[in-house]
């Protein structure tokens, strides 16, 4: 702009020489020009020299801000609103010159370039505002023209009914540079702002420290995004009315197996919610739930074989038929805060009673239950144990009854594992043995449509509330006959003996068993012995007979 | 004809039926059974499941026991009626002779005796087979039958009845089979085709080795069986008839009664219904 004035130095003297002359004869010709403009606005040298330019220039385009300048330098005047208001007209052009829009510092740009030359023809005409806040907004409208990407929608937009517009924080002609607001310079406008009006921020330093990594950023990684959403207390209501909170615990961001401070592979928050940049696009969920739904798939990026698995499962064809609360990724293992699953051990079990806490009280005073839970026992079955992770199958169907017994020997046959809690592993094999465990597991192991009626392990024994067989209270030895007729209406109180206990028979247990077995592993080896012993001597009989009578051939 | 080829008789119609009975019901309850007893072996199972799976199988043998124990109750029916009616000599109770033909045909074979034991209609290796049919097929149906019907059995008998039941069933099995196959046939099939069950008769020449003393008898002019006047015949028989009736009648029932009347346990084991999604009000963080 000063290169300007430089330009038209010489033009300028010229001006005022004629201009003394002309002043003699024009002067009574031009006094109606100055009463129009609301009296002595302008001295007449200022006038002229508008008028000369606008000659030489063309009508219509103020050329630049020489003619603003003239007048707008220096005055006293003021502009007055309707409502009584009134603002000095007089322009800090020095300041305006070392502004970000100012020659000096950037591109700089002529008054013109806000002030619209068609509304600022001079003589100036009304401006059609009720009041200076009016003018105020209509005024910042004009910033979009150049700054596409405004972050408006941090603030009330020019359609609130308490709009916070551009020059509110800003300012009009002093505007200072992102740097100057990285450093912290304009923070003080918000913060007073902010203070007055009770609303978050309140942290001069802080708040620098959101415009610098966050509005100025020039890549968007977590701490760009974490700079607004580790405050406390934000909120973001979906259509449906629901409120989540938007805040993000960065210490557990951190911590979480995506966090930077563990040795997995560090995510961004953009690895998730895509390049986000503030101002952030339109939220297409309309409720937290849909959110939920629309955002857990970005797991399969990276964890595509444990996705796949959790579609197939009980959770995966329950959200298929539509139920919208099967339980996805983030139900199980959350979002921000995604820790190692199953450290400590009890997190599993803690993990499904978020919605099957019905099961989780039932389990949690079964015998596996009460050592995962009161003692962190490292081998009791958790949930997962039995029911698997990601590929969760219907327990409900034949085929998981028919399997569950193999299920249960995976640990009680397991003769390292059972010797520590002194628990017998001939619990399968006797289970086999017998007429429900060989019907079962031999030979319905394998149809899945096979509604079996005989009895698998936890018929008996309970499925998540399984106790230990001789515990005082529920027990399964309490009254065994009470379950045997669960199956068997009409069982007397014989009848639980015919059950061998998983004992394998011997004197003690089972001992009609036992000496059934003895009596046929003597007898049977006996009688074919004795069968064996008279057909051998016949044979070498008849062998002896038969070549005898060839000898006699032969002579 | 040659005295070689001469044939003599040997087992009437009714024998001859029986030992049909018997065979069919022996086969279709060895092949159904003993893979139940040996379900985990590989053979066991495959041959389950080639026979249509293991309740087909539980049902097949279950329908073959009936027919062996109508073949039993049939044959204590025709036992009954030689015994009361024709009063027949009881040719098959085992004797001290028997002991001393066993020692005798041991000591032949090795050659430490010249002659081959001279054994009246049935020797003692058939006797032996009989016998352990019989008790065999006894222990079969009773232990059988507790297995059957475990629910009643227990009213009355101790409860480990049943799973010793099932082992000496097991067992009895193993050695029913492997008597047949080791004895029987090598009896009747292997040492020299016994045809007499399927024609009645045997040969000359298997008759002097094996049932020397009834081959004399027979040559003797002596009746292979013992004849009674018609009249004394007529009226025995009438009381046997009716005796037959009620008691065979009786029996029967009782069978039939034994297989059909327990039903030991329910058919559906009812599905418990249990509130699965519970989510908690409050999310443990």
């Amino acid at each position: 702009m000063g290169s300007r004035i430089e330009k038209h130095r010489h033009k300028f003297l010229w001006l005022i020489l004629s201009f003394v002359i002309l002043s003699i004869f024009g002067v009574f010709l031009l006094s109606p020009a100055a009463a129009e403009n609301g009296g002595a606005l302008i001295n007449n040298d200022q006038l002229i020299a508008i008028s000369l330019i606008q000659e030489e220039e063309g009508i219509g385009y103020p050329p630049d801000d020489m003619a603003c300048r003239l007048c707008h330098a220096d005055t006293d005047q003021e502009i007055v609103f309707p409502s009584g208001e009134s603002n000095p007209v007089i322009v800090d052009f020095e300041t305006l010159d070392s502004s970000a829009h100012g020659g000096l510092t950037g591109p700089g740009l002529a008054c013109t370039e806000c002030h619209q030359a068609a509304d600022y023809q001079f003589p100036h005409e009304d401006l059609g505002m009720a009041d200076f806040r009016e003018y105020e907004i209509e005024r910042s409208a004009v910033c979009e023209r150049c700054h596409l990407q405004t972050h408006l929608t941090s603030h009330p937009g020019d359609d609130s009914e308490t709009p916070i517009v551009c020059t509110d924080c800003h300012g009009s002609h002093e505007v200072i540079t992102s740097d100057q607001w990285q450093v912290g310079e304009g923070t003080s406008v918000c913060v007073d702002c902010h203070i007055s009006l009770e609303v978050g921020i309140d942290d001069p330093v802080q708040l620098t420290q959101i415009i610098r990594d966050g509005l100025f950023t020039p890549e968007v990684d977590s701490q760009y995004c974490l700079s607004c959403h580790r405050q406390p207390g934000l909120t973001f209501t979906f259509e449906n009315g629901d409120e989540i909170s938007i805040t993000i615990d960065e210490e557990d961001f951190l911590n979480s197996v995506h966090g930077d401070d563990n040795p997995w592979q560090p995510l961004e928050c953009t690895n998730c919610h895509g390049r986000d940049t503030y101002p952030h696009g339109p939220v297409g969920a309309g409720s937290e739930r849909e959110y939920t739904l629309e955002r857990y798939r970005f797991c399969a990026e990276c964890h595509e074989r444990h996705y796949e698995h959790t579609i197939d499962s009980v959770h995966g064809r329950a959200l298929e038929e539509g139920n919208m609360e099967a339980a996805v990724c983030t139900d199980c293992h959350g979002a921000h805060d995604t820790v190692t699953p199953n450290v400590p051990r009890e997190r599993i079990s803690e993990t499904c009673r978020q919605c099957h806490s019905g099961i989780f009280d039932e389990y949690k005073n079964s015998i596996h239950g009460e050592a995962l839970l009161q003692d962190s026992n490292p081998d009791v079955p958790t949930c997962i144990d039995c029911h698997g992770v990601h590929d969760i199958d219907d327990p409900t169907t034949a085929q998981a009854r028919n399997r569950s017994p193999e299920l249960c020997s995976g640990c009680h046959a397991d003769e390292n594992l059972m010797a520590q809690y002194d628990i017998s592993t001939d619990v399968f094999d006797t289970y086999v043995a017998d007429f429900h465990g060989t019907t079962v597991t031999l030979f319905e192991y394998q149809d899945p449509n096979l509604e079996t009626n005989k009895a698998v392990c936890y018929d008996c024994h309970g499925v998540h509330n399984i106790k230990q067989p001789d515990d005082p209270d529920a027990g399964i030895k309490v009254n065994l006959l009470e379950t045997c007729r669960q199956c068997h209406p009409d069982a007397s109180e014989n009848f639980p003996d015919a059950w061998t206990s998983h004992f394998k028979p011997s004197l003690e247990h089972n001992p009609m068993v036992f000496l059934v077995d003895t009596f046929y592993e003597i007898f049977i080896p006996l009688t074919l012995g004795f069968f064996a012993f008279l057909i051998a001597t016949d044979i070498y009989r008849r062998v002896r007979v038969r070549f005898r009578v060839r000898i006699k051939k032969n002579d | 004809m040659s005295e070689k080829e001469k044939q003599y008789p040997r087992f009437r119609i009714g024998a001859r039926i029986e030992h049909i009975l018997l065979l069919t019901s022996f086969t279709i309850l060895a092949v159904t059974g003993l893979p139940q007893r040996f379900a985990e072996t590989t053979i066991g199972f495959n041959m389950i499941n080639w026979m249509g799976g293991i309740e087909t199988v539980r049902i097949v043998h279950r329908y073959a026991a009936f027919l062996l124990v109508f073949g039993a109750i049939y044959h204590m029916m025709t036992t009954a009626y030689r015994f009361f009616v024709k009063r027949e000599r009881m040719v098959m109770a085992p004797n001290f002779k028997d002991i001393q033909d066993v020692k005798d045909f041991v000591l032949f074979n090795l050659g430490i005796e010249d002659e081959h034991p001279k054994m009246y209609k049935f020797n003692f290796g058939e006797k032996l087979e009989y016998w352990a049919v019989v008790w065999g097929t006894g222990v079969m149906i009773i232990t059988g039958l507790f297995l059957l019907d475990p629910v009643a059995t227990t009213s009355i008998l101790p409860g480990e009845l049943i799973p010793a039941a099932l082992a000496a069933h097991g067992w009895e099995a193993i050695l029913a089979v492997s008597a047949v196959v080791l004895w029987h046939f090598y009896n009747v099939l292997i040492k020299k085709f016994n045809p007499s069950m399927w024609t009645g008769k045997l040969p000359y020449d298997q008759m002097e080795e094996e049932h020397y003393l009834e081959l004399e008898r027979l040559e003797a002019g002596g009746s292979p069986w013992p004849e009674l006047d018609r009249p004394v015949l007529a009226r025995r028989r009438r009381m046997f008839v009716i005796a037959s009736l009620i008691f065979g009648g009786l029996l029967l029932a009782v069978a039939v009664w034994a297989f059909t009347f327990e039903e030991t346990a329910i058919t559906t084991v009812p599905r418990i219904t249990r509130e699965v999604f519970v989510p908690l009000a409050t999310p443990i963080p």
